[in-house]
């Protein structure tokens, strides 16, 4: 099938490994993904600040969907999957702004499209793609690894608007890791939030959220943890040692995105899914896999 | 002592339309599960108090409701459909209505938004090994930033509230 994407910015900013493994691990599944031909911030900071405009980003992203003719779009990112959601029901809803909305993308020639599915790297693999048709495609299993998984905030609340797994008790990420070969544990800090958000006012405080977690989490003596969003890339695997000196904590501790391992599991090559480019000692759990 | 403003508290309820922020019973669910509440002392139940009190000009004023870290919790536990995340995201517009003091970095990512239409700047990153890579060298295509009519149309939509 083919299916339009929509990156946000901080993937095509700097978490260049989930924009790699995705392009890489979706083909291979029979899915061809269709670049916008041109794109804009999902409207989340602008939130904060007006929420009016950040719902025009936003209708202006299904707009740009809308211009290649495709009914999917796929949005990896948490952040930028919550605010289009909140955004198409708010449009859906308030036909005064929605109605205001549009007039301001019809003045660049755009057409706002309240019917394209938008759907995240989670629950199109595993709603769409199935669990199935993954584990038929995995050439190398990840068989010995025991992980521990992150869904994130924004992908599961809140559940009114229609989200991608179950609020308090997500699952989906870790079936579709068992369907790679590794083993999943469940740990009590779970839905603990990465902190990326304070990133913009608290910076220590936000690195102390990080940083506590992955403690935690590296307490459990599993071989790393998986995350499906840039925003949580970026704290638990970019900013580890940052987060490590802010929480006072000693963080030595493998960080991956799922479709690294996907890709991995798919037989793909290391450096084709940006496994360079972690930051966190990934190298300890791609031994673990090789050996 | 701080006086109830109950206009503003009406331009806040205005922003909230369809949620029942009156009808919070002070249970403290928001408050028992937020992410901000041990190192920044977000109280979600106490924003919403202080709203339903009237004390609006003083929360949109304060640093506090820039403290939320939108984990979105609050809001998926609250039984009464009051919403705190909701609350304190109209407060913060309120704020930057009234020109108070709003955290560089949400004005630093504004107008980026405004120059460039994405929200970050594109980096160089470093591998383990050191190597520098960039979009170029991963062999990832170029960024499609938007075309020229998109400042003018943004500018427009900053101008409604």
């Amino acid at each position: 099938m083919k299916i339009a994407v929509f990156w946000g910015c901080r993937i095509l900013t700097s978490q260049y490994a989930y924009e790699m493994s995705v392009r890489e691990t979706f083909p291979k599944l029979d899915v061809k993904l269709v670049d916008l031909r041109e794109t804009n911030c999902c409207g989340d900071p602008v939130k904060s600040m007006n929420d009016f405009a950040a719902n025009y980003l936003a209708a202006r992203v299904l707009a740009l969907a809308n211009n290649t003719g495709l009914e999917h779009l796929l949005i990896p990112c948490n952040r930028c999957h919550f605010v289009i959601s909140e955004a198409k029901s708010v449009l859906a809803k308030n036909s005064k702004v929605g109605n205001r909305i549009v007039e301001i993308l019809k003045e660049e020639g755009l057409v706002y499209n309240p019917n394209i599915k938008i759907w995240h790297t989670i629950d199109f693999l595993h709603d769409l793609i199935g669990l199935k048709s993954i584990k038929k495609a995995v050439s190398k299993p990840l068989k010995g690894l025991r992980l521990a998984t992150h869904a994130g905030c924004q992908i599961i609340r809140y559940s009114e608007l229609g989200r991608v797994d179950d609020a308090e008790n997500p699952r989906k990420l870790d079936e579709l890791v068992n369907e790679l070969g590794a083993e999943c544990v469940d740990y009590a800090e779970k839905l603990d939030c990465c902190g990326a958000n304070l990133m913009h006012s608290h910076v220590d405080s936000a690195l102390s959220l990080a940083g506590t977690k992955l403690t935690s989490v590296q307490s459990y003596g599993v071989d790393g943890l998986v995350v499906s969003c840039p925003d949580c890339g970026l704290m638990f695997d970019f900013k580890q040692k940052d987060a490590a000196t802010t929480a006072g904590a000693k963080l030595d501790f493998p960080v991956v995105y799922y479709t690294q391992l996907l890709g991995l599991a798919l037989g793909v090559e290391q450096e084709k899914l940006g496994l360079h480019l972690n930051q966190s000692p990934v190298d300890k759990l791609l031994s673990k896999i090789s050996a | 002592m701080a006086k109830p403003n109950l206009e503003s508290r009406e331009k806040i309820l205005q922003k909230l339309s369809g949620l029942e922020l009156v009808n919070c019973f002070q249970c403290i669910k928001c408050t028992s599960g937020c992410t901000a509440l041990k190192l920044l002392e977000l109280k979600p139940h106490e924003i919403i108090k202080l709203v339903n009190l009237g004390f609006v000009d003083e929360l949109a004023a304060s640093d506090i409701i820039w403290t939320c870290v939108t984990c979105l919790k609050c809001l998926q536990r609250c039984p009464q459909r009051a919403s705190p995340y909701h609350v304190i995201m109209a407060l913060r517009n309120l704020a930057v209505e009234r020109e108070a003091k709003v955290p560089e970095g949400y004005l630093k990512a504004v107008s980026r938004v405004l120059e460039t239409g994405l929200a970050e700047g594109v980096q160089d990153v470093v591998s383990r090994k050191m190597e520098i890579f960039n979009r170029e060298n991963l062999k990832l295509p170029k960024i499609a930033y938007p075309k020229e009519s998109f400042q003018a149309a943004f500018m427009k939509a900053m101008e409604e509230r």
